[in-house]
């Protein structure tokens, strides 16, 4: 029996704007949720980190909501708001006592409408500042704070728009100008590049009723442009590719990085529960082998990142403890991957129970559950897909997992990237 | 730019609201003395035990400092029925992740699951809590992750200035002068011994709680339990609350050096005040007005208008003893003493000239609407009733919670204010270069200024 069935309805407006209704009566709450389909891929050379600086733009008002009043109608309902950019799309969302869904979308209609006539310098000045403060405090003044962006310049050729992360570098930051946004604007923040969710206490016929009125009249947009750069990419790296970064950091850490198969294609499945046996849990391959057993790694960490474009990323990384050398972990991590061609069928069920339970326990919040179905529907054109996952994990079996092994996790598709204590090299 | 076919520029009115109860708490004590509290929550086939043991760190003598922590961390190590291994392939073969977590009051061991395997579960939670073994070799591995993670603190800007202040704020002795998990010193002499007489002391059914919420059938729960914690004894006795002594009477600035840093990590605060403060809900209001919200005085200037941070927070730390009183942030190394001026600008001034009417009537709206949005899920809930436990507060707390939020007037939070937040008793910790923000901060004139070296 799927262990979810959770109710969506799906819809399209007539300028293109995708709509799925989720209700859920439990607590009277409801959230609202889009998905614009742009991110850093969508980053023309010399503006990085400048889809996540628009994505702090929006919320600066619009023509009909002025500076501040945004915060300060969601808080003064009892809602909780906020945005995130991330490669491949940049989410709004909001939940909100029920009673107040229509101001949810009042908002955000006005701001995918008629944004631009409430930009001006002062406020791009202020949010440039706040997001070089946003990169200052999580990458430049933190011990590995930086690890995303010597990663994906390894994992990714200087062609591919993952090449760069979303922060983006400071001099591109302070580049950005109002006509870069106004142009952003008119390119991506159209309703035919948007899903919305609604999700939780609602009427679905007066929710449609007020989704059309806020968001029909937005008009529909031209269709994107191609993706900057070049999005083709080869299924594997080709080589290890290595670097040692000597830094402010405590102790020694290695991450290991590979390309594999997109998360929208079937294969991720794969990567997904490779990534579980390896390192979730204290039963996992990585914690019993070099926390527990060889008391090498203070902690390990793997996951597969969801991307969309040529390849996605299978990551893991393991901090030493003190005196542990980079080579020792590399090594010992090498050996975990090499061994994970035989997975017995008691991990494969470990790792699917581990999944299963974060998985539901990722949509008992209806903030949760409205992203994930909004997800669903941009990468996989349909929500309904959340009741599904479980079951496709489930299906991976140890004969999967060894072809994935083979094909993507040997030292001919790797990144190997050593932060060292200053000093200590 | 598109005309808009309708007035858009009223907000809409809202709906009808619609009734939020907080969800029924079935209550019962065990023979042993152990406090069951049950909560049906069915929206999804899960559920979440919460365990509440009284065994905080507060408790611990200063020479062990971090045993509480550290004893709730080896529980992976092994039970007298199962090895480390065998224990987590046991939970994790079920889909459930055992979570421990000590903070100055508690220490909480957590499971959630699919709500079919509760029973097995709650007894593998049992056989943890109650027949830890810990084998020296798994304990001192244990300890050596604590003894890195204590040098991982050390480096990080963020956590270096949170335990700078919490040592500037109070004073010796006082246990919330360390952090939470002890000390280099304190914790590498500890054995699995330590450990075992921690467990003995205060990991007893009497002023422990078991918290279950999810998709379950109260009835056959207690039967449940009672097979998997019966046959536990012991009583830990509640401890009176005791005075917190601040280090300093004077407001003082205390400049801890990292040459070259990029950025300032500021914490400004003063002993605080204790959850169950006659003021909670009045200081809950103040704070959310002071730095609480993104909409807050602090945040709309230092961030909105100045641009100087990512964001700025103020808090309460609100636990059975006084915890501190605190702001935080993170600011360009170049604008560190503006960034503390307007601080200090926006606390006085609120203490001064208090809060508006309409800014209390803001705020306490936001508490209150935004209290259901935090009890969706199963381990919310279970948070929410397992405070009951821990602070000893009444059965009707969560029913009443939001009918005394919207009690609270403009006099009484000004008037909260001025008794917990004391801009001329701060410490002022800011973690950066002090060659750069050394003399703009004396400039200021807040009181005695002085650089400590990194250790």
């Amino acid at each position: 029996m799927a262990v979810l069935s959770i109710p969506v309805e799906r819809y399209e407006l007539d300028n293109g704007l995708r709509v799925s209704l989720s209700v859920d009566k439990t607590t009277p709450v409801v959230a609202v949720n889009l998905w614009y389909g742009v991110g850093s891929r969508n980053e023309r050379e010399g503006r990085t980190g400048f889809a996540h600086l628009f994505e702090h733009m929006m919320f600066q008002g619009s023509e009909h909501v002025a500076k501040n009043r945004h915060f300060e109608l969601v808080e003064r309902a009892g809602g909780s708001l906020n945005a995130s950019t991330w490669f491949d799309r940049t989410n709004y969302f909001e939940t909100v006592p029920s009673h107040h869904l229509e101001l949810a979308l009042w908002l955000e209609s006005d701001r995918m409408g008629w944004m631009l006539p409430a930009m001006t310098q002062e406020k791009l000045d202020n949010q440039r500042d706040v997001v070089m403060n946003e990169r200052r405090q999580r990458y430049d003044n933190q011990p590995y704070g930086d690890w995303d962006e010597y990663m994906q310049a390894m994992v990714f050729p200087d062609t591919h728009p993952y090449h760069h992360t979303v922060i983006g570098s400071m001099d591109d930051i302070a580049a950005a100008t109002l006509e870069d946004i106004g142009d952003f604007f008119e390119t991506f923040y159209i309703p035919n590049n948007a899903v919305l969710t609604v999700c939780g206490d609602f009427d679905p016929e007066s929710a449609l009723g007020l989704v059309e009125r806020y968001f029909g009249e937005i008009p529909r947009g031209e269709d994107l442009p191609p993706l900057p750069g070049d999005p083709t990419l080869e299924p594997s790296i080709g080589r290890t590719v290595r670097e040692v970064v000597e830094a402010e950091v405590p102790l020694t850490r290695v991450y290991m990085a590979a390309r594999v198969p997109p998360y929208t294609d079937e294969g991720f499945y794969a990567a997904e529960v490779a990534a579980s046996v390896l390192g979730t849990g204290r039963a996992s391959r990585l914690y019993r082998s070099l926390v527990r057993d060889r008391r090498i790694a203070k902690d390990v960490v793997t996951f597969a990142f969801p991307l969309t474009t040529g390849s996605s990323m299978f990551m893991l990384w393991a901090t030493g403890l003190p005196s542990v050398t980079p080579d020792e972990l590399e090594t010992a991590l090498d050996e975990e991957l090499q061994d994970l061609v035989t997975v017995s069928e008691e991990e494969v069920a470990r790792a699917v129970a581990l999944t299963e339970t974060q998985f539901v326990r990722g949509v008992e919040q209806v903030g949760d559950r409205a992203d994930m179905l909004s997800m669903f529907d941009r990468y996989f054109d349909d929500p309904a897909r959340l009741n599904s996952e479980v079951d496709r994990l489930r299906a991976v079996s140890p004969g999967d997992l060894k072809l994935f092994t083979e094909a993507f996790l040997g030292t001919d598709n790797r990144a190997v990237l050593a932060y060292v204590p200053k000093g200590a090299a | 730019m598109m005309a808009a076919s309708f007035d858009r520029s009223e907000a809409p009115v809202p709906g009808p609201i619609r009734r939020f109860d907080f969800p029924r708490v079935t209550e019962s004590r065990m023979a042993n003395g152990l406090d069951l509290r049950i909560v049906r929550a069915a929206r999804f086939p899960i559920v979440t035990a919460m365990l509440i043991l009284d065994a905080g760190e507060w408790a611990v003598d200063s020479t062990q400092a971090g045993l509480a922590v550290l004893a709730g961390d080896a529980l992976e190590g092994g039970t007298a029925r199962r090895s480390a291994t065998e224990l987590a392939e046991a939970l994790e073969g079920i889909g459930a992740g055992l979570g421990v977590t000590t903070g100055w009051d508690a220490t909480t061991v957590t499971v959630s699951c699919l709500a079919e395997r509760l029973g097995e579960a709650l007894a593998l939670m049992a056989e943890v809590v109650l027949e830890p073994t810990f084998p020296a070799e798994e304990f001192d591995r244990v300890r050596d992750q604590r003894l890195a993670a204590i040098q991982q603190r050390a480096m990080n800007p963020s956590t270096v200035a949170g335990d700078h202040a919490a040592r500037f704020i109070h004073a010796d002795g006082v246990p919330f002068g360390r952090p939470v998990a002890g000390m280099e010193e304190t914790i590498g002499p500890l054995s699995g011994d330590d450990a075992r007489s921690w467990l003995g002391e205060r990991y007893c059914p009497g002023g422990s709680g078991l918290v279950i919420v999810g998709d379950i059938d109260g009835g056959e729960i207690e039967t449940l339990v009672e097979g998997c914690f019966g046959a536990w004894s012991g009583t830990v006795e509640p401890s009176d609350p005791v005075a917190v002594t601040p280090r300093h009477e004077r407001r003082r600035v205390e400049i801890v050096h990292r040459p070259g840093a990029v950025q300032s990590e500021i914490r400004m605060g003063h002993v605080g005040v204790s959850k169950v403060t006659p003021d909670y809900f009045s200081l809950l209001v103040y704070n959310t007005i002071l730095g609480g919200s993104f909409t807050s005085r602090l945040n709309l200037n230092l961030r909105e208008k100045h641009g100087f941070t990512y964001g700025v927070r103020s808090h309460f730390g609100f636990r059975r003893n006084a915890g501190p009183f605190g702001i935080s942030m993170a600011v360009e190394t170049a604008v560190t003493a503006d960034a503390v001026r307007e601080a200090m600008f926006e606390v006085k001034t609120l203490v001064n000239d208090g809060a508006s009417a309409d800014e209390v009537d803001a705020a306490r709206d936001y508490i209150v609407g935004i209290f259901p949005l935090r009890l969706e899920t199963t381990s919310q809930l279970a948070s929410r009733v397992g405070e009951l436990i821990i602070y000893g507060l009444p059965d009707d707390y969560h029913a009443t919670y939001r009918d005394r939020l919207r009690a609270v007037t403009q006099k009484e939070t000004t008037e909260a204010g001025r008794r917990h937040v004391r801009p001329e008793e701060m410490s002022i910790v800011v973690v950066g270069d002090a060659d750069e923000i050394r003399a703009p901060l004396e400039a200021l004139e807040l009181g005695p200024v002085e650089v400590h070296e990194l250790a």
